[in-house]
């Protein structure tokens, strides 16, 4: 339920006014899908791990990247972040 | 010990807040008998190789396809999907991302030491009480922690009875990149990383999430001059 409840939280900031962006674990990649969530990046991440694995800064800092990269769309835009799964390296 | 009669269904089960509960695996609750010994096999198979050569990744693969399967292959009709809405509210930034002051908001389940939000009321309430009153959690309206930005991971707390944990805990920018935030600050890759960050228990109730804080979230980062928010579920 929590990728739910972001995407509504995501819709409502949207109505109101505040552009957003959500990362969405592939597990959950059709939540921003089916709820008309307006950016949302799907990483191919286990659950739990949405922005990486424990203790991988350069992933995580990638994937914060790729998702601040969305908010400058002026458009609906459901992007896959490119790379595979990594345990930290 | 299990009953030596114990079903598969009921192994299946078990995982899923039962006697053997893993969050990881829990969505074995919604797959078939059938698929629970394809799953197990490819399980077995993988961890065989990974034995031999090393290659941890493979394992995960076969854990993260079939969380995958589960959740977004069972879903049946896209058009029967609960949530779904076939409108896109869409609201843009209107400046360069180098100029915008951006929140972060997650649904991690974290907080401030001393600032708990006690849930159902309960005072000093443990990840394993969260985990058994799950049910009770998704009933009611979530609470939104606030978090400094510049909170020593020391004084940060998770709780959340829905997803594993552990990962967080070990590393709070697994799913609160305060840090890298911060460093986007510094790099002009954003104009400013708000200086309080949010933080709610995403299993809860679904129609006051969409109905009632959802909106009241909006209005208090509002106020906030907040130019756009980075939402990370889990």
């Amino acid at each position: 339920m929590c990728h739910v409840s972001v995407g509504h939280v995501q819709r409502a900031f949207e109505l109101a006014g505040i552009p957003t962006v959500g990362v969405y674990v592939r597990a959950f990649g059709h939540v921003p899908e089916l709820m008309g969530v307006a950016r949302a990046l799907i990483t191919p991440h286990p659950m739990g791990r949405p922005l990486g694995a424990p203790g991988d800064a350069d992933r995580q800092s990638a994937v914060v990247r790729a998702a601040l990269g969305l908010l400058e769309s002026t458009e609906r835009t459901i992007v896959e972040f490119p790379e595979p799964w990594r345990t930290r390296r | 010990m299990e009953d030596a009669t114990e079903s598969t269904e009921a192994l299946r089960r078990s995982f899923f807040y039962g006697s053997r509960s893993n969050l990881d695996v829990k969505f074995l609750k919604d797959v078939g008998d059938d698929e629970f010994g394809d799953f197990l096999e490819e399980l077995f198979a993988a961890t065989s190789q990974t034995t031999d050569d090393g290659d941890a990744d493979r394992v995960i693969d076969v854990l993260t396809r079939w969380q995958v399967h589960a959740y977004a292959g069972h879903l049946g009709d896209p058009a029967d999907f609960p949530h779904r809405h076939d409108d896109v509210p869409l609201s843009t930034v209107g400046k360069p991302l180098r100029e915008c002051r951006v929140a972060l908001l997650t649904s991690s389940g974290h907080f401030v030491d001393g600032d708990d939000p006690e849930p159902l009321g309960v005072v000093d309430m443990t990840q394993e009480q969260a985990e058994a009153r799950i049910g009770e959690f998704l009933r009611e309206a979530p609470t939104l922690s606030a978090i400094p930005i510049d909170t020593p991971p020391a004084q940060l707390r998770v709780r959340h009875g829905g997803y594993p944990t552990a990962s967080v805990r070990s590393d709070h920018q697994v799913a609160l990149p305060l840090g890298h935030l911060q460093a986007m600050e510094r790099d002009g890759v954003i104009g400013e990383f708000a200086p309080v960050a949010y933080s709610f228990v995403g299993a809860a109730a679904q129609g006051r999430v969409k109905n009632d804080v959802g909106p009241a979230w909006a209005q208090q980062l509002i106020a906030e001059h907040v130019d756009a928010v980075l939402l990370v579920p889990v």
